[in-house]
C-alpha cells in the first residue's frame, strides 16, 4: 500500500506556477529598464488608460480656480485696460528709440501659464504635470515657477503636457546666489524624518563666509537651464560645516510645492535675468512657506 | 454571489474608482488603496499565474505616475498578488474576520515590499513609511474592505 504524500502537481497548476515566475521577473526587471524607455511607457499609459483621470483633475482645478478667481481677475482686468492702454504708446516709442540706436529687441522670458495636477499615488510624491508641453515651447530643464518664487523643474516633457519635480525631489539641484551677489552655492534637497520636514539646503558657501538669516537665495543662472534671478528660499540658519572649507544653510522656501496648483513654466533661454519680475521689495515684505501661487 | 463575473465587476469597480480618487479629485493619500483592495481580493479568485499578471498591469499603471522609483510599484504589486494567490492554498477561510485580516495584513505587506523596492537612497525612514503610515494604511483598506463586503455580499457574517 504506497504511504500518503502530497497531492503530485498537475499540468495546469505547474504552468500557472511557471507563469507566474516570468511575471515576477518580467516586474522585476521594469526596475533596470533604461530611463528612456521607463518614460516610453509611463507615456504610453498616462496617454491611454490613465488620460481620463489626469483630464478630470485638470478640469477639476480649472473650475475651482474659475470660481475663485472671477472676480479678482476682473477688477485685475480691468486695470490692465488701464495701464495697457497707456503702455502702447511707450511701446512703440521704445521701439522707434532702439530702431534708431540700432539696438536689437531686448531678448526676454516667455511664461506659459499652467495647471499643476498631482497624481497621488506612491512614488508620485516629488512630481507633477503640467498642462503644457513640447507644442507649446516647453524644454527638458524649463523652470517652474509660482507669484513667490521657484517650484521646480520639467523633467520629461511630452507633445501636450510635461512631468516636472519639484524642490522636494532628491534629484533637485539648483546654482544659486545670494540676492546681493556676494556668495554662490548649490541648493538642493534634505530629506527630513517625515515628508513634512523636507527642507532646502544652500551647499557648497565657502567657509569664511558667513550668512546672516533672512537673506534671500536666488538662481544664479549657472548651468543652462535655470535663469538667473528667480527666488528660491531665505536662509534660516546654519546647517554644517565641514572641516574648515564648506558650510552649508537652511533654507526657509519660497514656496510650498504641495499649495502650488497654478504656475508659470519658463520657455526662454536659460541666461537671461529674470530678478526683475520678483522685485527685491515685494520679496522683504511676502511670506514665504505655505504660500502658492494661487494666493 | 462571487462568480468569475462578479470578481472582475468589482475589480473594475474599485480600479476607477481608485484612480478617480487619488488621480482625478486628486485627495491623495486621503483615498484609500482601492487598488491594493481590488487585486488581494482578485488574487483569490483568478489562479497564481493571472493574480501576478494583474499585478503587474496595476504596478505598471501606478509606476507610470511615479518619477522616483519606476518599478517599486510594479514589483510590489506583483509579489502581493502572487502571495495572495498563494493563501488560497493555505487558507481557506471565507469569513468577514479573514477577509478583515488578510486585507490588513496584504496591504501592509504591500507597503513594505514598496518600501524594500524603492531603494535606499529615495525610501523614507522605515518607522515613518512602514510602521506608521503601512499600519495605517492596512486598517484604512481593512475597513473600506469590509465595508465593500457587505455591500457585496463577500463573505460569511460569522
Amino acid at each position: 500500500m504506497p504511504a500518503y504524500g502530497n497531492e503530485p502537481e498537475s499540468d495546469g497548476r505547474r504552468s500557472d506556477v511557471t507563469f507566474a515566475v516570468v511575471v515576477m521577473v518580467l516586474a522585476a526587471s521594469t526596475s533596470f529598464l533604461a530611463e528612456s524607455n521607463q518614460q516610453r511607457i509611463s507615456s504610453a499609459l498616462q496617454t491611454t488608460i490613465l488620460r481620463p483621470f489626469i483630464a478630470t483633475q485638470a478640469r477639476l482645478n480649472e473650475s475651482r480656480f474659475r470660481a475663485v478667481q472671477v472676480d479678482a481677475l476682473t477688477t485685475e482686468l480691468d486695470s490692465l485696460s488701464a495701464i495697457v492702454s497707456t503702455h502702447s504708446a511707450l511701446l512703440d516709442e521704445n521701439q522707434t528709440l532702439r530702431g534708431l540706436l540700432g539696438l536689437s529687441d531686448r531678448v526676454s522670458q516667455s511664461y506659459l501659464p499652467a495647471t499643476v495636477l498631482r497624481p497621488g499615488t506612491p512614488g508620485s510624491e516629488s512630481m507633477f504635470l503640467v498642462d503644457v508641453g513640447a507644442d507649446d515651447g516647453v524644454s527638458h530643464g524649463s523652470a517652474v515657477v509660482s507669484a513667490h518664487g521657484l517650484v521646480g523643474v520639467i523633467s520629461e516633457v511630452r507633445a501636450v503636457n510635461a512631468v516636472g519635480m519639484d524642490w522636494s525631489h532628491p534629484s533637485f539641484r539648483a546654482s544659486a546666489m545670494l540676492a546681493d551677489g556676494s556668495t554662490f552655492g548649490l541648493v538642493e534637497a534634505r530629506r527630513g524624518r517625515f515628508r513634512e520636514e523636507d527642507r532646502l539646503v544652500l551647499n557648497g558657501v565657502a567657509f569664511n563666509q558667513s550668512i546672516a538669516n533672512g537673506v534671500t537665495v536666488l538662481t544664479s543662472g549657472l548651468g543652462d537651464f535655470l535663469p538667473r534671478g528667480i527666488p528660491i528660499g531665505r536662509i534660516e540658519g546654519l546647517a554644517d560645516s565641514e572641516g574648515s572649507w564648506r558650510k552649508s544653510y537652511w533654507m526657509t522656501p519660497m514656496v510650498e510645492p504641495g499649495a502650488a496648483t497654478h504656475v508659470l513654466v519658463l520657455t526662454g533661454e536659460g541666461g537671461d535675468d529674470v530678478s526683475a519680475v520678483w522685485p527685491a521689495d515685494s520679496l522683504a515684505t511676502s511670506d514665504t512657506v505655505g504660500v502658492g501661487p494661487g494666493s | 454571489m462571487k462568480t468569475p463575473m462578479f470578481v472582475w465587476f468589482l475589480v473594475g469597480v474599485l480600479f476607477v474608482l481608485h484612480f478617480l480618487l487619488h488621480v482625478g479629485f486628486g485627495f491623495g493619500t486621503g483615498a484609500p488603496d482601492l487598488l491594493t483592495i481590488a487585486l488581494l481580493l482578485a488574487a483569490r479568485e483568478i489562479g497564481l499565474g493571472r493574480a501576478a499578471l494583474l499585478g503587474l498591469c496595476f504596478g505598471l499603471l501606478e509606476d507610470a505616475l511615479s518619477v522616483l522609483a519606476f518599478g517599486a510599484n510594479t514589483i510590489a504589486m506583483t509579489v502581493t498578488a502572487v502571495g495572495g494567490a498563494y493563501t488560497r492554498d493555505l487558507f481557506v477561510g471565507d469569513s468577514r474576520f479573514f477577509l478583515a485580516s488578510y486585507l490588513l495584513i496584504g496591504k501592509w505587506l504591500r507597503d513594505l515590499f514598496h518600501w524594500l523596492a524603492v531603494g535606499e537612497g529615495l525610501r523614507q525612514p522605515f518607522v515613518d513609511q512602514v510602521l506608521i503610515q503601512g499600519a495605517v494604511g492596512a486598517v484604512y483598506a481593512a475597513a473600506i474592505g469590509l465595508a465593500l463586503a457587505a455591500v457585496a455580499g463577500l463573505g460569511r457574517e460569522a
